[in-house]
C-alpha cells in the first residue's frame, strides 16, 4: 500500500524519573486504563498521527521509561531521534536543575541538529510550585530552545507542545531540502518537486 | 521464521497461565459471531470503518487501512487491576485480526516493551488492551483482534 503520510518524526521524552513523561503520552490522564499486565510491562513507544498545514505526520514517541533511572540513556536511543521533550516538574527544583545536565548529555549523544524543547510539566499544582515561570523561560532562552509549560494532568499545552516541536522539525527539513536543491543545481529552486515527495525520513526497526 | 513465532505463541500463552485446552467462552462466542464480522469487511478484504478504541474511542486504524485475517492467538486479559488480582492471569484465544503490514499506518497505537518475541498492542490514548500482537521475528505483520475493538 503507498504511504498515507507524509512524514515521520522520531521523538524522545527526556527528564528526571517523576517529571510526568509518560504521563504526557495519555490523552486521558486520570482515565488511564492501566492493567497490571500492561503497566507491568510498560510501554515502549506510541505511534500518534497529527496534522499540520495539511500535511499528515506520523509522530513515534519514546518513553525512557524509567532508564534514566540508571543513567544508561545513551547513544542508541538516540539515534534517529529528530525532537526531544526535555521535561521537568515545576514541583521539583532538582528536576529543573537537570534540565542542563539533560542538554549536556543530548548533546554528547544526539544528532547535533536533533530540535530541542524544554517542558516544565505539572503546572496545575500552582500551590506546590518551586520553579517559577520566568526562571523556565530563561533557561530557555539561554540554551535558544522554545519553552512552555504543560499539564498532563489537566490537558493543558500538552498537544500544543508535541505540536510545536513537529512544526519546528517540519521547518527545519523544508529549509533543508530547498537548501540541498538550490545549492546542487544553481538554478532555480523547485519546491514543487520536493513538497509532492512523500517523504520517510525515519524507519523504524524494531530492536 | 515462522516456526519461531509459532514458539513464541506458546511461549507467551505459557507466561500467565498454562494454555486452555478447550477454547474459552469469549474465543467460542466470537467463533458463532463469525458471519457478523462480514459487514467489517470490504469485497478486496479490507476493513470498511474505522478501528476504534473500545474504551475511550481514539481512533486506532482509518478505513481501508488493514486486511482481515484469520490466526490463533493467545492475548492477555483486557482486565482491570483488581479483577486481574483476583485472577491472576489467563487470556484469551482470539481468531479474527486487522492485519497492518506498516506499523505507520496505524493512526494512534502504543507498544508495549518486549515480552519474549512479542509486543503487545495498546490504545494510545487510554492504555487499554492488549488490543494486538506483533512478533518480532515478522517485522511486517500487526494484529489487531476484532474483538477488542470497536468499528465506526
Amino acid at each position: 500500500m503507498a504511504k498515507t503520510y507524509d512524514y515521520l518524526f522520531k521523538l524522545l521524552l527526556i527528564g528526571d524519573s517523576g517529571v510526568g513523561k509518560t504521563c504526557l503520552l495519555f490523552r486521558f490522564s486520570e482515565d488511564a486504563f492501566n492493567t497490571t499486565f500492561i503497566s507491568t510491562i510498560g510501554i515502549d513507544f506510541k505511534i500518534r498521527t497529527i496534522e499540520l498545514d495539511g500535511k499528515k505526520i506520523k509522530l513515534q514517541i519514546w518513553d525512557t521509561a524509567g532508564q534514566e533511572r540508571f543513567r544508561t540513556i545513551t547513544t542508541a536511543y538516540y539515534r534517529g531521534a529528530m525532537g526531544i521533550m526535555l521535561v521537568y516538574d515545576i514541583t521539583n527544583e532538582k528536576s529543573f536543575d537537570n534540565i542542563k545536565n539533560w542538554i549536556r548529555n543530548i548533546e554528547e549523544h544526539a544528532s547535533s541538529d536533533v530540535e530541542r524543547m524544554i517542558l516544565g510539566n505539572k503546572c496545575d499544582m500552582n500551590e506546590k510550585r518551586q520553579v517559577s515561570k520566568e526562571k523556565g523561560e530563561k533557561l530557555a532562552i539561554d540554551y535558544g530552545i522554545k519553552f512552555l509549560e504543560t499539564s498532563a494532568k489537566s490537558s493543558i499545552n500538552v498537544e500544543e507542545a508535541f505540536f510545536t516541536l513537529a512544526r519546528d522539525i517540519m521547518t527545519k527539513l523544508n529549509r533543508k531540502m530547498n537548501d540541498n536543491s538550490s545549492s546542487g543545481t544553481g538554478g532555480p529552486v523547485k519546491i514543487t518537486e520536493n513538497r509532492s515527495k512523500k517523504s520517510s525520513f525515519f524507519r523504524c526497526t524494531l530492536l | 521464521m515462522a516456526a519461531a513465532c509459532a514458539g513464541m505463541e506458546a511461549a507467551a500463552a505459557a507466561a500467565p497461565a498454562p494454555p486452555p485446552s478447550p477454547p474459552p467462552p469469549a474465543a467460542a462466542a466470537a467463533a458463532a459471531a463469525g458471519p457478523g464480522w462480514a459487514e467489517l469487511v470490504c469485497a478486496q478484504g479490507r476493513n470498511l470503518k474505522a478501528v476504534l478504541c473500545q474504551r475511550c474511542g481514539s481512533r486506532v486504524l482509518l478505513p481501508g487501512a488493514a486486511t482481515f485475517a484469520r490466526r490463533e492467538l493467545l492475548l492477555p486479559a483486557m482486565r482491570k487491576k483488581a479483577a486481574a488480582a483476583a485472577a491472576a492471569g489467563g487470556g484469551d484465544v482470539v481468531r479474527e485480526h486487522w492485519l497492518v503490514r506498516d506499523m505507520f499506518s496505524f493512526e494512534n497505537v502504543g507498544f508495549t516493551r518486549d515480552v519474549g518475541n512479542v509486543k503487545f498492542l495498546v490504545c494510545a490514548d487510554c492504555e487499554a488492551g492488549p488490543i494486538g500482537w506483533h512478533c518480532l521475528d515478522d517485522k511486517d505483520s500487526f494484529y489487531v483482534a476484532l474483538e477488542r475493538v470497536a468499528h465506526e
